[in-house]
């Protein structure tokens, strides 16, 4: 007599341990997914529509943006909610669908690893970010116009 | 009494069970879940790219120079048209959550999520599709 | 007279055909996996998809499985998944499908296939059991009355009272095919049913209960519970309910 698979894992409810973290991220998923739609509908016109759109796109165009504290808080913003809102709906997947514990936590390490990784990152590049670095002459042409001649 | 009988069709079982004929809740999850991580995975990129402004002017401007070929120019459509649908659609899931006429009016919702993108994409194309014309052409 | 005849005039007539029934048959003793298995059946146009199973059952092959008790959905035994979507055999008319196709019928999803249409229901009543459905007060009514409730308290979980535990709804929700933690939403609305009855007294119990990692805030609103609802309850508005019951610490 043959059995066909039980189609995933069995029910067993497995003991709670430590604070329950999954009503506060439902919470967050829903008060960051809010404040994104303005962070990222606001960097997509900027970015992608007004002027020429993803032409205009350079260095210079960055380092402008970037001279302003406004656009420094708005993209760091942008990178914490936008992150931790993604590697948690990764993290929700996952849950959902690897069968293995194991192959789940190795997948979730990933995620937050990765998560993290670029958090640091692109908060490191933000906050020590020069819109006029000292550049070989080739590259002056690259540099913003506000800069002092070199 | 009047006899009709079935046409036999000629479609074969699928081999697996079927597809769940889920209605537009259903089919606006997956919608969600597909485009969240294809965002999640070009932010990823997209801060990495971003990081070169540190390296230098130059690095930077190479790799940004290839976001505006016209294959990229295609790709940022699909990706924009993902971003509006996941954040459209998340605003009413979260309207499903948290307004007391959410769940009633959730299938309305989701034809006005479809409405109001069509609308964005609307006002998102021309440009994007002029800057494709002008990369094809070399200027 | 007169009426008698205009009544007989109003009846429809009762049509007849044969449709093409495709079931996923599971033999234990005989098949390493499931398989499709096709079927001609006469059928009316009064006929349900139940009929047409008893008619294979009878007069063609005496080994197809499903369960039914009452056949006039009231027990909630003979839920499938029929042409993809979750229905009660019973409740489903033929001539309401589409009938130039064939017709198929599997088993519901998620829970561990015993035989043709048969699931093991069991995790299905444990998580069921484990919201405690059953009141639970502290106080005990005047003697020889009983315990009193207004209409207004008696609306707020009248949708929930409804449930027959057919399981047709936590087998139609994507999450639970593939997380066998989940509660599921049968389990949830038969919380909500006490969670806010106004009679009850463990309403923060259950809702820690369903605080909990696989409970409701697995819920993606995808709606396919209430669509496949069979008694019309709104699943999805009483999960809804009971996130916000979380939220607020009660009910």
């Amino acid at each position: 007599m043959s059995t066909v698979e039980a189609p995933r894992s069995p029910y067993a409810r497995t003991q709670r341990s430590g604070t329950n973290w999954e009503k506060w991220g439902w919470m967050y998923m829903r008060a960051s997914g809010v404040v994104l739609v303005v962070l990222i509908f606001g960097h997509l016109f900027v970015n992608m529509v007004s002027g020429e759109g993803v032409r205009a796109i350079d260095f210079a165009f960055v380092a402008g943006k970037w001279a302003s504290p406004f656009w420094q808080v708005w993209d760091l913003l942008m990178l914490w909610l936008a992150l931790i809102h993604g590697a948690n709906g990764m993290r929700t997947i996952i849950n959902d669908y690897s069968s293995s514990v194991t192959l789940g936590k190795v997948l979730r390490g990933a995620v937050f690893l990765s998560a993290a990784a670029l958090i640091v990152l692109g908060t490191l590049v933000i906050f020590t970010f020069d819109p006029c670095p000292s550049v070989s002459p080739e590259q002056l042409g690259m540099l913003p116009s506000f800069c002092p001649p070199q | 009494m009047s006899a009709v009988t079935a046409p036999r069709s000629q479609n074969k079982p699928r081999p697996g069970g079927t597809l769940y004929r889920g209605y537009t809740g259903m089919w606006s999850w997956v919608l969600h879940r597909i485009t969240g991580v294809a965002i999640f995975f070009f932010l990823l990129v997209h801060i990495l790219d971003t990081a070169l402004v540190r390296v230098s002017p130059e690095a930077y401007n190479a790799v940004i120079s290839t976001y505006k070929t016209p294959l990229m120019g295609l790709g940022e459509i699909g990706l924009v048209g993902a971003i509006l649908f996941h954040a459209l659609n998340g605003l009413r899931i979260i309207l499903v959550d948290f307004w007391s006429k959410g769940v009633k009016y959730q299938r309305t919702m989701f034809w006005i999520v479809i409405g109001l993108w069509v609308v964005l994409m609307a006002g998102f194309l021309p440009r994007q599709i002029a800057n494709i014309i002008l990369e094809v052409n070399g200027q | 007279m007169a009426t008698a005849v205009a009544t007989q005039a109003a009846v429809p007539e009762v049509q007849a055909f044969t449709i093409t029934l495709i079931i996923r048959r599971f033999l234990p003793e005989i098949d390493e996996e499931a398989r499709w298995e096709s079927f001609d059946v006469d059928v009316y146009s009064t006929d349900r998809i139940l009929d047409a199973l008893h008619r294979i059952k009878w007069d063609q092959d005496g080994s197809l499985s499903f369960r039914r008790s009452c056949a006039h959905g009231i027990c909630g035994s003979d839920a499938m998944r029929i042409n993809g979507r979750n229905r009660l055999a019973c409740k489903t008319l033929i001539k309401d499908l589409d009938i130039t196709q064939p017709i198929y019928v599997e088993a519901i999803k998620g829970l561990p296939l015993e035989k043709d249409l048969i699931v093991d229901m069991e995790p299905f009543f444990a998580a069921y059991r484990e919201v405690k459905p059953f009141l639970i007060s502290n106080n005990e009514p005047e003697a020889g009355k009983e315990r009193r409730q207004s209409i207004e308290d008696r609306e707020r979980f009248d949708d929930t009272t409804k449930c027959i535990l057919c399981a047709a709804c936590t087998t139609s929700c994507p999450v639970f095919w593939t997380d066998g933690q989940y509660f599921g939403p049968a389990a949830i609305v038969n919380a909500h049913r006490f969670i806010f009855d106004s009679r009850d007294d463990a309403g923060d119990v259950r809702l820690d209960i369903l605080n909990d990692k696989e409970g409701v805030w697995r819920c993606r609103t995808t709606f396919n519970c209430t669509d496949a609802c069979p008694r019309g309850i709104q699943v999805t508005q009483a999960i809804a309910d009971v996130k916000q019951a979380v939220l607020r610490g009660r009910a």
